[in-house]
């Protein structure tokens, strides 16, 4: 990368042009990869529905961008859902798997204590489980010896 | 005078001795290598369940970003229509002059969508 790339000038080059109007605005989810990374089974065992309509939506347009917003922000507003969720009901839990994904590399596999006490805690509020599609034998977030490291 | 040839003692010369008279330690080199085999052939049982289990550590990481493919991609497209739009109209205020410009011609004839790849944007101070 030149040294005199545009970030690394003292301008900014983003739009700032606001969404046109006519277009329904939505909150973003505005979330960490951490925190996705950790609820992501939640929202894909919540949302499967308005994902895959969004999903079959853009594989079926031309111009998928245009064509799926309100497929996408039913989406976003699922997964919102999820997040708002679990962090009132398991906020403890919650951050505690995010700190251990943060310190562990985002690994799910060097975090399973924590993880075990989010999925009992979302099992228990929120009726959501993780499953993983196609495991081959016990799944490995259930699993009690790890093999490798 | 009586002449006598020089001839080896009545029943030969002993055996020189040219082996070394050592004990032999140990097992047959076969039997080593059959050893390091079947220790080799054990550990491959072991070795593939650890290839597995790394092989569902990355199809649950492969899912979990499955699961968020469609958040993410919202998002984006939502960004890509805000500023497709905004490039568009800068566009028409730029070239507004120039009624021979073909405002928006797309490149290709297929309908698809596609962003431009290069485009002009007020740099902003920061």
């Amino acid at each position: 990368m030149p040294s005199n790339h545009l970030n690394t000038l003292p301008y900014y080059v983003v739009d700032p042009t606001p969404m046109p109007e006519g277009i329904p605005s939505v909150p973003e989810v505005g979330a960490t990869s951490a925190p996705l990374l950790s609820v992501s089974y939640f929202i894909g065992a919540r949302c499967k529905p308005y994902n895959n309509n969004f999903m079959l939506c853009r594989s079926k347009s031309k111009t998928p961008e245009q064509d799926c917003l309100y497929e996408g922000r039913r989406v976003t507003r699922c997964a919102i859902s999820v997040l708002e969720d679990i962090t009132k009901n398991c906020e403890e839990t919650l951050k505690a798997h995010v700190d251990c994904l943060e310190n562990r590399n985002h690994e799910l596999d060097k975090c399973r204590l924590q993880e075990a006490f989010l999925n009992k805690c979302v099992k228990k509020f929120l009726n959501l489980e993780k499953v993983i599609p196609d495991a081959e034998g016990i799944p490995v977030h259930l699993r009690n010896v790890k093999l490798v490291d | 005078m009586s002449y006598h040839q020089d001839l080896p003692p009545k029943g030969g010369y002993p055996d020189v001795q040219w082996k070394r008279n050592l004990p032999s330690r140990g097992f047959r080199p076969s039997i080593y290598l059959a050893i390091m085999g079947v220790v080799s052939l054990l550990s491959v049982i072991p070795m593939s369940k650890g290839f597995r289990e790394r092989r569902e550590y990355s199809r649950e990481k492969a899912w979990a970003r499955l699961s968020l493919l469609p958040l993410l991609q919202a998002e984006a497209d939502r960004d890509y229509v805000r500023r497709i739009t905004a490039l568009t109209k800068r566009e028409q205020e730029l070239m507004k002059d120039h009624p021979d410009w073909a405002d928006n011609k797309p490149v290709f004839n297929d309908g698809r969508s596609r962003f431009p790849s290069y485009v002009a944007l007020e740099a902003t101070k920061n």
